[in-house]
């Protein structure tokens, strides 16, 4: 076995040798499939073990968590639940975001955190200088009191005594720096990060007297926490949820699971891409090589040795393309584990980046292995096909010419059936529902349409050139060279075909996401467009932030309303209050407004029926409007009702009528205001639509509300008065960046594909330079060869694009009506994005081009007379 | 036609340095047919790519047609190449893809030519080669003969001053490269070509008007079929 490996070894270096470009190119494609892979998984993973360290880092010792939702705990609960046995530590939480002010501008979010600090000193995980006099503490506890973890210290440069002005909600607070935090071991702690402040004056500091976020329970250690749990349950009102800490990152996990799920394959498809990348330059390797082949055989070494010859070789070629894709994937996914936080703290729930720091010092080792291994396996599986086919070769064969593409052309109408049998699978696979939430089919569709796509490249590329074109007396220069290049190409089908489907491939999805994406985002514009209609929203200062600024910070007070109401021009306030909830396990945006007020002055896009008749009849009843994501997910519908968990029991609500919503895939209930208020007594309220009075000035009513609602701040930031046109931009600015990642992967399969054509065309550039050299020597000039290897680019190209046309299509329709749906329930209204589709394609032209010029500018310098002698 | 003058070409090979040929002094009249034997490596084929300028000398010079090539870049080579020479390969050298006819179209395709004139010269030649009834066949359809026949055809359908043949029947057997030989001659002389010819074959060079015998890179002596004689050079 050693001295099999020492041949392997030494017949592999010699052809890395031989043909370093093309080894330097497949190496690339494997590494950037890897990098895709590796910096979308790194980035998943660290938002996420962020998120999760930043909970199990303040949870400490805690085994329960007693929570009620956005609107908070009532205070006196604390004493009910020292009662229960079991219980042995009972703690309130109170967990909110401040927002730094550096010269009146708003900065950095952070958490802040109010704890008993008396009681909890030594009990949550970290350290701060103990008082030791009276004075001391009374400063600790004290309102404006706060202790800002070790990192943030240093990173706002600040010391102990001094001021940090910080805004909270709608106004603003100057606090003191009483003390630094530290975590208590000497590994990154979540709580240097974060500001403390005691319980009593976070409850101040945040307008939340008597109430609490959360109630953190310490259990008996010899007791079932489960058995603890139930017995709590028993003392608290039914809305109230008692959880162990890490059901909050698997909540978290859950919620934002399809939108990972959607993001790690579409990571994929740039291995899918190198997989083809990979196949190519094997089967190059294997039609090159036969002649040595034939020479192993006849001196002795099996079938399966040879195979296992390009097998290793392949594994080489990804072990180097792991190694490389994994470093290149974490400094990748530096930059993208910033978009990824921002976009699901766009959607979800306020999730921090951990930053390149924590990339290091998390789990690198282990993604760099995942990472070599991906690649390897990669490589491995795209070289068996080429590998097999070296095994069988006969040695007699294998020494005679042009066995390669003839046993290669006998299979292309073969393939083409098989192409056929695989759309007509996709077709098949594209029709039943989703397995536990998840598409599982639908992926499987999709892998079959682009796998039934690239079996009949093939045949595309021997057909490509239709019928023989004979090159008459009208035959242009150029048209010489063109039929040269396509009879060329399409002599080849099998090696072509490959570099055909890795580049349908990777257009096909690039079409395929380019044709959802526009049509989603053509959808949510109508949806604006229809539903968006209050002429000015009033909001907090840091609204447009999303989730990352707390619910304090997205809640205005109620009083507001009649102090716009005021201002002569408005014609109407609604008071929209939006809340995340949990229903029967699902969590979701529960909306409240003045639905009768939107009935009159809005609408929304209703399922079936007229939007005013169902606001007022819901109004009227005491219903609610669903979501069709929230409607398909509970499984309701019009006229059914749905059981949902309020302060004061389960309450039974009919359901008036389902609606299409985009505004977050968690799915969205409404009700009437008031019905919401008298169930969860919640006095705040998210923004204010404000409807003008007709000939209303636009910049005269805002100026009012800003120079009315500043008194109100108390010299916080004034609210945000956005108009509609503004408010309409910026819906779609979030949709856009939500999809600006999909985009940066799209663009990696893009180069990869790229790197196919290249490679192809070097494989042909090198394998018929005898031909070139003929064409030089009987009068064809440097600029006719290179013409010529760019008419091949252009034609493997055009046979390319025009199945990337047709697989990115069947793609959209998979994406639109199978995986979009089933993944998140929207439904999304198909169009076809001439503009887009057109850039798409000139795209592709371009890359041909660029990838067909260097190959033909190589071949258009070769020395004729080298050429000539080449067998 | 042709005259060489101090002709050399040297070659490295690793660390070694090889000469091809040696200080080669030449001259052939116009309508000339020449033929250079001897042993392999004894410098014919590069003595035939320095004259088709499909390599550079070391030192030296190659005047075609009262026309020094030594200052013709790659460009002037080319035009010279579609305008005065045809070259004949041993191995054919015909592109795959394209059918008989095509492939003797193309140098004049290659020089932008357009229209009927194409069409006439290339059924000529293709009459001349004895190959019309193939014309449609692509090269893998065709015997070595046959595809020979149409290389030459290709060389002479722009009607060169100078024919280059590189053992144009290398490949082929005796009785078609007899033929092949006859063919060049024919056609060479009903054109007014001067032919320059490398070859192995005795019974091929008898063709030529005279013969020029090569050893290590140097033209050692000239023979005619006629006298059946040696001259020193």
């Amino acid at each position: 076995m050693l001295s099999f490996i020492n041949v392997v070894l030494l017949i592999l270096f010699s052809h890395l040798r031989q043909w370093p470009l093309r080894t330097v190119l497949t190496i690339g494609g494997v590494a950037l499939g890897v990098s895709a892979s590796v910096a979308v998984r790194t980035a998943n993973v660290d938002v996420l073990s962020s998120f999760e360290q930043a909970v199990l880092t303040v949870a400490g010792p805690t085994t329960l968590e007693v929570a009620g939702g956005e609107a908070g705990l009532d205070e006196q609960l604390i004493t009910r639940l020292r009662a229960v046995p079991g219980v042995t530590s009972v703690s309130p939480v109170i967990l909110q975001t401040a927002v730094q002010m550096r010269r009146d501008q708003p900065e950095q979010a952070i958490q802040v955190l109010g704890l008993d600090l008396l009681a909890e000193f030594n009990t949550r995980g970290f350290r701060v200088d103990q008082p030791t006099s009276e004075r001391q503490m009374i400063d600790m506890i004290h309102p404006h009191s706060v202790f800002v973890g070790e990192k943030l210290a240093t990173e706002w440069n600040l010391s102990v005594g001094d001021e940090v002005h910080l805004l909270i909600g709608t106004g603003s607070c100057h606090c003191r720096v009483t003390g630094i935090l530290h975590g208590e071991s000497d590994q990154r702690s979540s709580w240097e990060r974060l500001a403390v402040m005691d319980i009593a004056a976070a409850q101040v500091t945040f307008g939340m007297i008597g109430l609490v976020d959360r109630i953190d329970l310490v259990t008996a250690p010899n007791l079932s926490v489960d058995e603890v749990a139930g017995k709590v349950r028993t003392v608290l009102p039914p809305h109230v949820t008692v959880e162990r800490p890490m059901n909050r990152t698997s909540q978290v996990e859950q919620m934002i699971s399809a939108f990972r799920l959607n993001l790690t394959v579409l990571s994929w498809v740039g291995l899918l891409v190198g997989m083809f990348l990979i196949y190519n330059t094997m089967a190059f390797a294997v039609a090159q090589r036969r002649r040595e082949i034939g020479i192993y055989r006849a001196v002795g070494m099996t079938q399966g040795r040879v195979a296992l010859l390009f097998l290793i070789e392949a594994g080489l070629f990804g072990i180097l393309g792991g190694v490389v894709g994994s470093v290149a994937g974490m400094l990748l996914a530096q930059q993208l584990i910033a978009l990824l936080s921002r976009t699901i703290s766009d959607l979800y729930v306020p999730v921090s980046a951990g930053g390149a720091e924590s990339l290091w010092a998390g789990p690198w080792f282990t993604m760099g292995m995942e990472g070599v291994l991906i690649g390897c396996a990669v490589s491995m599986i795209g070289a068996i096909g080429p590998s097999v086919d070296a095994g069988r070769t006969a040695t007699v064969r294998a020494l005679a010419p042009g066995d390669y593409e003839a046993s290669q052309q006998l299979r292309v109408g073969r393939l083409a059936l098989m192409g056929c049998a695989l759309l007509g699978l996709a077709g098949l696979l594209s029709w039943p529902g989703p397995i536990q939430g998840i598409p599982v089919l639908g992926y499987m569709a999709t892998l079959c349409l682009l796998a039934g796509l690239a079996c009949l490249a093939p045949l595309g590329v021997t057909r490509g050139s239709g019928h023989h074109r004979s090159i008459g007396p009208t035959t242009g220069l150029s048209g010489v060279m063109r039929t040269i290049a396509v009879e060329h190409a399409s002599r080849n089908p099998g090696r072509n075909g490959v570099t055909v489907s890795a580049f349908m491939v990777g257009l096909a999805i690039m079409i395929g996401v380019l044709v959802m994406v526009r049509s989603f985002r053509h959808t949510v514009e109508v949806w604006v467009a229809d539903t968006v209609l209050a002429d000015v929203v009033v909001a907090p200062s840091l609204w447009l932030r999303g989730t990352e600024i707390g619910t304090v910070g997205r809640s205005l007070p109620q009083a507001w309303t009649t102090m716009l109401s005021s201002i002569p021009e408005v014609a109407a306030v609604d008071t929209y209050r939006d809340v995340r909830m949990t229903v029967n396990g699902h969590r979701v945006a529960v909306v409240s407004r003045d639905l009768r007020l939107h009935a009159r002055w809005s609408q929304y896009l209703v399922r079936s029926g007229n939007s005013s008749e169902q606001l007022n009849r819901a109004a009227e009843i005491g219903g609610l409007l669903v979501s069709e994501v929230l409607a398909d997910r509970l499984g309701v519908r019009e006229g059914s009702s749905l059981d949902i968990m309020t302060p004061s029991g389960v309450r039974q609500f009919p359901i008036v009528a389902v609606f299409y919503d985009y505004s977050t895939d968690g799915g969205k209930l409404l009700m009437d205001r008031a019905l919401y208020q008298s169930l969860w007594h919640d006095e705040f309220v998210t923004v204010f639509p404000v409807y003008l009075r007709e000939r209303a000035s636009l910049d005269r009513v805002r100026a009012r509300i800003t120079e009315q609602l500043s008194v109100a701040t108390k010299g916080g930031l004034p609210p945000l008065v956005i108009s509609n046109t503004e408010l309409r931009k910026e819906i779609l600015e979030i949709f856009d960046r939500t999809f600006l990642l999909t985009y940066v992967l799209e663009a990696i399969a893009v180069v990869i594909a790229m790197l196919g054509i290249i490679n192809t065309l070097i494989t042909s550039v090198l394998e018929r330079r005898r031909e070139f050299a003929t064409l030089r020597a009987i009068g064809g000039s440097s600029g006719q060869i290179q013409q010529l290897v760019l008419w091949e680019a252009i034609y493997l190209g055009a046979i390319g694009i025009v199945l990337g046309l047709i697989g990115g299509g069947l793609l959209s329709l998979l994406l639109i009506k199978v995986i979009n749906k089933q993944s998140f329930g929207w439904t999304i209204q198909m169009i076809i994005p001439i503009g887009s589709l057109l850039q798409a394609v000139t795209l592709a032209v371009l890359a041909t081009v660029v990838a067909g010029y260097f190959p033909a500018r190589w071949a258009s310098r070769q020395p004729v007379v080298e050429g000539l002698r080449d067998e | 036609m042709v005259t060489i003058r101090q002709l050399s070409k040297t070659y490295s090979r690793g660390d070694a340095m090889v000469t091809a040929l040696h200080d080669v002094d030449l001259e052939v009249r116009q309508g000339e047919f020449c033929a250079f034997v001897g042993p392999s490596g004894c410098g014919k084929s590069t003595l035939l790519n320095l004259v088709a300028g499909l390599d550079y000398p070391t030192s030296g010079e190659v005047v075609i047609d009262g026309r020094s090539t030594r200052t013709l870049n790659s460009q002037d080579w080319t035009t010279m190449r579609r305008e005065t020479i045809g070259i004949v390969f041993q191995a054919f050298h015909l592109v795959h893809g394209l059918t008989a006819e095509e492939n003797i179209a193309l140098p004049l395709m290659l020089r932008g030519e357009q229209g009927r004139d194409i069409e006439a010269r290339v059924d000529d030649l293709l009459h001349r080669v004895g190959m019309r009834h193939r014309r449609r066949h692509r090269p893998g359809e065709l015997s070595g003969g046959e595809q020979q026949r149409v290389a030459i055809a290709r060389a002479l359908v722009h009607q060169p001053r100078l024919l280059l043949a590189d053992e144009p029947t290398g490949n082929v057997d005796s009785h078609q490269g007899a033929e092949i030989m006859a063919l060049i001659r024919g056609l060479a002389q009903s054109g007014g070509q001067t032919v320059l010819l490398v070859t192995h074959s005795a019974q091929a060079a008898l063709t030529a008007d005279y013969t020029w015998v090569m050893r290590d890179g140097r033209l050692v002596s000239r023979t005619t079929p006629s006298a059946q004689s040696v001259c020193p050079s």
